[in-house]
């Protein structure tokens, strides 16, 4: 009996043993754990920024004016990212609406993306193939937003010496990991890699009943469209503009500018424009902001001059367009596109709202633009009287269609240069308080102007294209990653 | 007394081989105490022979056939052992020594008892009597003073919270910092995991986080706090913040002794005499100079979401009566008149909200038993009805302790507990934290301490005619004591356990142990707004069929719902009939298993001495809380649900949720041994290994397990031959010393990727989809926090251990510490969890005992502990923002203490508009000060916000059947932010402090004073906006808003009387004593910028209420 007992005593330990190391692999919580295609197609819905650029590259951008003191109740933690983009100075705060902030989404969905990979190359790899594409273009795509606004803009001749960011391709294991930031060269070569790979893969029909909130193949060539024109790959933007209008007529495509304005009011004209059944809508993505909220309050922003320079004060096609400013105002001058929602209990106040990333008039600008460049007038007109069929009141092809000698008349300058004017502007016109005017800005080379008031005659500073102040800043703590921070 | 108890052994033994049995005559044997009282449940046995006997409930026993030579071994529980000779006589009367209770003869560590002459480590026992303070109702309070080097410290004393309990200050920079807590042997699972610093939030869930609450008093007979690596060494990976071990108490053999306690005590209202707040005279005449600014501007207030006596008067001026005349005139005098009326109204809220409660106790245990089975049954009622109009709570436990012996190899037992709580408080929601600079909020926030402090006293309670009189919150009618009665919060808990344990002597020197432990525990917590409670109307101001609409209330209430497709409609409700029934469940199901191997052998006369144990622990712990909200529970009217679909379409656009349910799983598996050589009673070391294994590590086996280890030895000077001469004077001397590693997981489980699935952010369901997030990334690195610490101690006793003195001084090396660090965000999250610091801390341990007289009638003994603690992070690879650094808490810098406060450099105030000046980031003098800015080098070092110095001093004076003990605590070498109560804009709500009066009021006063003006709406206001400065918040984080957070307080002066025997024995009494507590009265010291408020208490709202002044009158008989 007591032989037996000690023979269980001994065995004991040994049966623990073998029992503990299961009993240990038990998951402390009700976290997920992916082991099918169909999660990896959810975590990829995590894999696009969920920020936006918009509230700094605006008032960065020839857009702004110095409106004069806004109202007491502007949240004031936007006012001074506002403030301190629209002077040229570090933003100084890291919460949502910062650059840091959009930095991180960036890199939040760049890791999302690079984890995503990791299930998709798998034995099962042939299954996951719609999958990969969208990790990678999504990749591609946070890459490339970074790169434009925090490393120089791509210029073929110093590329290769310019710093780029860091281009991450697999998930990180350890908290203090460094980085490199690469040169934009290297930044742009792993863009069109991961992009050109990615659009190759991809299946629209994963994407269920939210297509608009994914890279489609359609949303993947207008991202290659935008990615072309900035490398000064016209040929390609061609092509895949094309890709994204397929056989369609663009101008069936495009918002019809005149309609909406004349058929729908303030509040529905917002819902209507980041809309999913908006068809010019190529991708949409949702972000926390109080930008929409607070866009046309800011001290800095689209005023009086900008009023009168851009909008009210004539243009090529000599008629008006269809846009209307709103606000009673110039104080607080805004176009209805945003529609801005709670997210979570009331009290809260989280602040939400839905952001275009790419839309047909965006990829219809870069044809015309990218046909400019290569000499294809007639293309190159054809597609700015695209636009300009929906956007200008009392169309009449015969008195507003733009064509090679109009616009030179009103550009006075060569005729290339003269149709890219015209389809700057459009896009300008489009997506004006949108924050994408800056990326032409940055990618022409545009000196931008600081005026006192919104006079727009006594001038109090210029950011030529080799400011240092035109790259943003990198987060402080970037320093600790190994990495190197931007001149000042 | 080992030798003394050998020898019995030995001739026991002997005894066996004697032939035949001398014949003898009987002897009647009395035996009392120290005072002459009956002892019952003594054994007597006759020395050298098996024959033993117990005394009965008179003390007396009669044994036959006693051999006139023969000696008798008198032993029990709690006296000295002693030996008397019969000499032939046929009555003996003895008396038997009761044991001293400072010097226990052993240490419990929840695995072994060791004799404290070989004890290694540092330990700490409490006999429970010894501490016992009536009237505070939960044991973990009881600690503070007691021990030293361990803090406690009241942050709220709301019935079920527990108080910040440090032992040897903080070892770890993010992680939990609280001791573990054993019953028994058994590990006590937190039912919620509050850390330290959540105990400070003031949720409901707080009221969870005592783990001792359900444990009453009466039951336990010791705490045994280890504080080193050594003491706690066998606890391995979860004891590097010490373990308090507790042990009940058990039954005895002898007749049944059944025991009563009852307390009654009379819990006292604040008064505003101890805090700095306004009177309403004052108060108004603040408010007129915010009229003349533009900060209190009636018109707009008609329809602000939160206002007093100017939106009232706002009202009154636009709205006339049925026969076209306003209640008052717009003129300056008749609004003046109306306004005066208010000066003098001196509301006294704490008189409303709170009450001179009585809360009563019973308690009641029955022991019994015999030599092979005894048991002790224990129940106790506690009712509290309540301090403030809000709250009241009853609690009931039960406890059964049942041992056997069936044979001198086999022992086991039984320990059955249970609990029952109900609960009731103010209506707390959760509060909710901006993550980017950390400010706190909380909605419909009813706290009635808060609320007393907060609120102006120009604000009448009732009308005239004894109504209720309404202010407006939530653009609502609003009355904290209507409101307190239609919006609650109840929390019931059950709690049961079962422990069992096992012990069998294998051989005489192998034995084997078994404890295991099943704890079931579930709480409900129920959150009931009535319909008419201010936080259900909230949901319906401004909605177009309730009344009282206005557009503005429509467009500006949160609560209200906008449809994003309808964007002409107006808001509506999504509340329009009744209330709310939120419910949270909480589960926990615990069990544990352990079996461990002792050896004990000794050779050569016990010249060597041996212990060893080898032993194996499991431990399972499930935890789930589930939680829903009931919408439009009509409680008025039959309760039936009245749910409105647009409720549940605003929640699926706004991604809400309306139930959700969480588990949480924690297994840990341990090996450990420990060894343990004696050398002639004089030299022992001892070493202990252990591994610990989790599975909060996730499912890789990467740092799944971790060692731990102690080597220790104590040297028993006064055995040595050379302290001879010195006996008269040491009586004993003990120097010691350990080093060792222990552990504890920190808060960080992402060892693997942590992924989440949620709904995306999207308005319309039509867009919406199941995503998948990373919660956190993937970090290999990461490991226990694990510290290694030092200690060195001596423990000296002086003319015959009247004298004791204590003295332990300790080095700690925490490292691998986890901390939240900001990273660059490249990786894809930004806040990342990390073993990110270091810290070292070290400190000294005094307990001083004195017996300063000890006579037969009279008595004083004194003892006195001190607890000196200094951390400092040698190592911090994150840099810290100002915003962490100037809270509340302060935060972590490398350099500095484990949480050091740090305060923006005042610079005086602006002459012209008088807002306050600040050495800003940048270095240059600005209202404007960037709280995330990394540029730390400018701020101010206040000092560390937890305590340096903590500690008590207790007196008892005995005067025949009186005594008196008086317990003083104290702490000192912190600093703490005083209350935030600075703004921009004042509303006519808010009471300010005294203060104010001193405020900065025309240009040329910032030379005479630091308050800051009340601000000019629109022209300082308009200069701010443009430097986006915040200067009136920034002043609350200044260092004008530090004071010391040293304190010392009577925390209990206790006069107890032992009823007399005579009397007793009348009514058929053993024993009995009353006594009179007074707890908590006199802040003996504290600084005066804190104007008597509690330097302890963090006024969080929501269920944080201070520890209150109680008087109490206990009664305690025995049967």
């Amino acid at each position: 009996m007591k032989k037996i007992f000690h023979y269980i005593l001994l065995l004991t330990p040994a049966v623990y043993l073998s029992a503990c190391n299961k009993q240990l692999g038990k998951l402390p919580d009700n976290r997920a754990v992916i082991t099918n295609v169909d999660q990896v197609t959810q975590l990829l819905t995590s894999a696009y920024p969920h920020a936006i650029y918009a509230p700094f590259t605006e008032p960065m951008s020839d857009n702004s004016e110095d409106k004069g003191a806004a109202p007491a109740t502007a949240d004031p933690e936007s006012y001074q990212i506002n403030s301190q983009a629209y002077r040229f100075q570090d933003v100084t705060t890291v919460r949502f609406d910062s650059p840091t902030a959009y930095w991180d989404s960036c890199y939040r969905a760049i890791a999302t993306a690079n984890l995503a990979l990791t299930y998709c190359n798998g034995p099962d790899s042939a299954n996951f193939a719609a999958q990969k594409g969208e990790a990678l273009v999504c990749r591609a795509y946070a890459h490339f937003m970074l790169v434009c606004l925090f490393a120089k803009p791509y210029n073929p001749s110093t590329a290769a010496t310019d710093l780029g960011i860091p281009y991450v391709t697999a998930p990180q294991t350890s908290v203090f990991q460094k980085y490199t930031r690469g040169t934009v060269a290297s930044v742009y070569a792993n863009i069109e890699s991961d992009l050109t790979r990615g659009l190759a893969l991809i299946q629209d029909k994963i994407y269920g009943t939210a297509p608009k909130f994914h890279f489609t193949q359609q949303a993947a060539h207008a991202f290659a469209s935008r990615f072309y024109l900035f490398k000064g790959d016209y040929n390609q933007v061609i092509a895949h503009s094309s890709a994204v209008f397929g056989t369609a007529d663009p101008a069936t495509l495009i918002r019809d500018q005149v309609t909406l304005y004349n058929t729908l009011q303030y509040q529905q004209l917002t819902v209507n424009y980041v809309s999913s059944t908006n068809n010019a809508n190529i991708l949409l993505q949702e972000a926390q902001s109080n930008y929409f909220d607070n866009y046309a309050s800011y001290r800095y922003g689209y005023g009086l001059g900008t009023y009168n320079n851009v909008i009210n004060g004539g243009n090529v096609t000599h008629g008006s367009y269809a846009v209307i400013t709103y606000g009673a105002t110039p104080q607080v001058f805004n176009f209805p596109k945003w529609s801005p929602y709670n997210v979570g209990p009331a009290s809260n106040n989280i602040r939400y709202g839905l952001f275009p990333l790419f839309s047909m008039e965006e990829v219809l600008m870069n044809r015309a633009e990218a046909y400019a460049w290569v000499g294809n007038y007639d293309a190159a007109v054809a597609d700015l009287n695209a636009w300009v069929s929906k956007n200008i009141n009392n169309y009449n092809p015969a008195t507003n269609n733009v064509s090679v000698a109009s616009a030179d008349a009103w550009y006075q300058t060569p005729d290339n240069i003269s149709l890219i004017l015209a389809a700057l502007d459009f896009k300008r016109v489009t997506y004006m308080q949108e924050g994408l005017r800056w990326f032409d800005n940055i990618r022409l080379g545009f000196t931008i102007y600081r005026f006192a008031g919104s006079d727009f005659n006594t001038l109090v500073d210029s950011i030529s294209p080799s400011d240092k102040r035109r790259v943003l800043q990198l987060p402080a703590e970037a320093v600790a990653a190994g990495l190197e921070l931007n001149p000042r | 007394m080992r030798l003394a108890r050998l020898t019995a052994f030995f001739l026991l033994v002997l005894g066996l081989y004697v032939s035949g049995q001398p014949t003898g005559q009987a002897v009647a044997v009395h035996v009392t105490d120290d005072n002459g009282q009956p002892l019952a449940g003594i054994t007597v046995q006759i020395k050298g022979t098996p024959r033993k006997y117990v005394t009965n409930a008179a003390g007396e026993l009669t044994i036959n056939n006693v051999p006139p030579g023969a000696v008798l071994i008198f032993t029990g529980v709690n006296v000295e052992e002693m030996e008397m000779a019969v000499g032939g006589k046929t009555e003996l009367t003895t008396r038997l020594k009761t044991k001293v209770a400072a010097l226990e003869d052993a240490v419990v560590t929840g695995f072994q008892r060791i004799d404290r002459k070989k004890f290694t480590g540092a330990a700490v026992t409490i006999k429970a009597d010894s501490i016992k303070i009536d009237g505070v109702n939960d044991i973990s309070r009881m600690l503070e003073g007691r021990a030293a080097g361990v803090s406690i410290q009241n942050v709220s004393g709301t019935f079920g919270t527990a108080p910040k309990v440090r032992i040897r200050g903080a070892t770890s920079i993010s992680g939990e910092n609280k001791p573990l807590w054993v019953i028994d042997g058994v590990v006590l699972e937190d039912i919620v995991n509050v850390s330290n610093e959540q105990l400070t939030s003031g949720d409901a869930s707080t009221l969870l986080g005592s783990s001792v609450a359900g444990l009453n008093i009466n039951d336990v007979e010791t705490f045994d706090i280890l504080k080193d690596a050594s003491a706690a060494a066998l606890y391995g990976a979860r004891a590097m913040n010490g373990v308090i071990v507790i042990t009940t108490k058990k039954g005895k053999a002898g007749v049944p002794r059944v025991n009563y306690t009852g307390t009654f005590g009379l819990q006292l209202r604040p008064s505003y005499s101890t805090y700095d707040i306004m009177n309403s005279a004052d108060q108004m005449s603040v408010n007129a100079e915010m009229e003349r600014k533009f900060n209190l501007f009636y018109p707009t207030m008609v329809n602000a979401q939160n206002s007093g006596v100017y939106g009232e008067l706002g009202k009154l001026l636009q709205t006339p009566n049925a026969n076209g005349i306003f209640a008052v005139q717009n003129t300056p005098e008749a609004r003046q008149a109306w306004l005066m009326k208010y000066a003098n109204v001196n509301t006294d809220w704490f008189k409303l909200l709170f009450k001179n409660s009585v809360n009563q106790t019973h308690s009641l245990s029955i022991s019994s038993g015999n030599e092979k089975a005894t048991t002790y049954l224990s129940t106790s009622y506690y009712n509290d009805p309540g301090w403030t109009v809000a709250d009241n709570v009853k609690s009931y436990t039960i406890t059964l302790n049942q041992t056997y012996t069936p044979s001198n190899r086999l022992t086991f037992g039984f320990l059955v507990g249970g609990n029952v709580r109900q609960q009731q408080i103010s209506g707390t929601e959760n509060r909710s934290t901006d993550p980017v600079i950390g400010v706190y909020s909380r909605d419909f926030d009813i706290n009635p301490f808060t609320y007393a402090l907060t609120t102006t006293r120009t604000l009448p309670a009732f009308n005239d005619d004894g109504s209720y009189n309404f202010s407006t919150r939530n653009y609502t009618p609003f009355n904290i004591l209507y409101e307190l009665k239609n919006n609650s919060t109840h929390l019931n808990v059950l709690d049961g356990k079962i422990q069992g344990r096992l012990s069998y002597k294998i051989t005489p020197f192998l034995s084997y142990d078994f404890i295991g432990g099943l704890r079931y525990a579930k709480t409900t917590e129920e959150h009931n707004v009535l319909d008419n409670s201010n936080e259900a109307n909230a949901y319906r101001s401004g909605d177009p069929n309730y009344p009282g609409y206005t557009s503005i209330i429509n467009e500006n209430n949160k609560f209200l719902y906008q449809d994003p497709t309808l964007p002409f409609n107006q808001a509506v409700s999504v509340l329009p009939y009744g209330g709310f029934y939120k419910r949270t469940d909480r589960t926990l199901s615990n069990y544990s298993v352990r079996n461990q191997l002792n050896f004990n052998q000794s050779f050569d006369d016990r010249k060597h001495q041996i212990t060893a144990l080898l032993g194996q622990e499991y431990i399972s712990t499930n935890r789930q809380t589930s939680s829903d909200v009931g919408v439009g529970y009509q409680w008025n009217t039959g309760g039936t649900p009245f749910v409105d679909y647009v409720y549940f379409k605003q929640l699926t656009q706004t991604n809400g949720v309306y139930y959700g349910m969480l588990n949480e799983y924690n297994r840990n598996a341990a090996y450990y041994a420990n060894v343990q050589y004696t050398y002639n009673n004089r030299y022992t070391i001892m070493g202990t290994a252990r591994t610990d294994g989790s599975n909060l590590m996730g499912n890789t086996t990467r740092n799944r397990y971790l060692p731990t280890w102690t080597v220790a030895g104590v040297w028993n000077v006064d055995q040595e031959k050379f302290m001879e001469p010195l006996q008269a004077v040491i009586s004993h001397l003990m120097l010691k010393s350990s080093y060792g590693l222990n552990a504890s997981i920190g808060n960080a489980i992402n060892s693997t990727t942590i992924l989440k699935s949620a709904i995306t952010n999207r308005q319309y369901q039509s867009d919406q989809q199941t995503a998948i997030n990373i919660q956190d990334l993937q970090n290999l690195d990461l490991t226990w926090e694990k510290k290694y610490e030092f200690n060195v101690g001596t423990d000296i006793g002086l003319w015959n251990d009247r004298v004791n003195l204590i003295v332990d001084y300790y080095r700690r090396r925490s490292f691998d510490l986890v901390g939240l660090v900001r990273t660059a965000g490249i990786g894809g999250e930004v806040n990342q969890f990390a073993n990110y610091a270091n810290m070292n801390s070290h400190g000294l341990d005094i307990s001083l005992t004195g017996k300063i007289l000890q006579e037969r009638d009279y008595g004083i003994t004194s003892t006195f502990n001190f607890g000196w603690n200094i951390t400092k992070i040698t190592n911090l690879r994150n840099n810290p923002n100002i915003w962490s650094l100037v809270g509340e808490g302060g935060g972590a810098q490398q350099g500095f203490p484990v949480r050091g406060l740090f305060s923006i450099a005042n610079r005086g105030l602006d002459p012209y508009y008088g807002f306050p000046l600040f050495l800003n980031d940048s270095g240059i003098v600005s209202p404007q000060v960037n709280l995330s800015s990394l540029n730390t080098s400018h701020l101010k070092y206040e000092g560390p916000s937890d305590p340096t110095i903590t500690g008590g001093w207790s007196n008892t004076f005995r005067y025949g059947a009186f005594s008196l003990n008086m317990l003083i605590t104290y702490q000192a070498g912190n600093k703490i932010r005083l209350r935030p109560v600075y703004t921009s804009i004042y509303s006519d709500l808010d009471a300010l402090p005294n203060e104010f009066k001193r405020r900065f009021e025309l240009p040329g006063d910032q030379k005479l004073t630091n308050i800051p003006s009340v601000q000019m709406f629109s022209q300082a206001g308009y200069i701010l906006q443009q430097e986006s400065a915040f200067p009136y918040n920034n002043y609350n984080y200044s260092s004008d808003r530090v004071a010391d957070g040293g304190f010392v307080r009577l925390k209990a002066a206790t006069f107890s009387y032992q009823l007399p025997s005579q009397l007793l024995a009348k009514a058929g009494m053993k024993s009995g004593s009353l006594s009179v507590v007074a707890n908590n009265l006199w802040l003996i010291y504290s600084d005066s910028r804190l104007h008597g408020q509690d330097p302890e208490f963090y006024a969080t709202g929501g269920a944080a209420l201070p520890v209150n002044k109680q008087v109490t009158v206990a009664l305690r008989l025995g049967l």
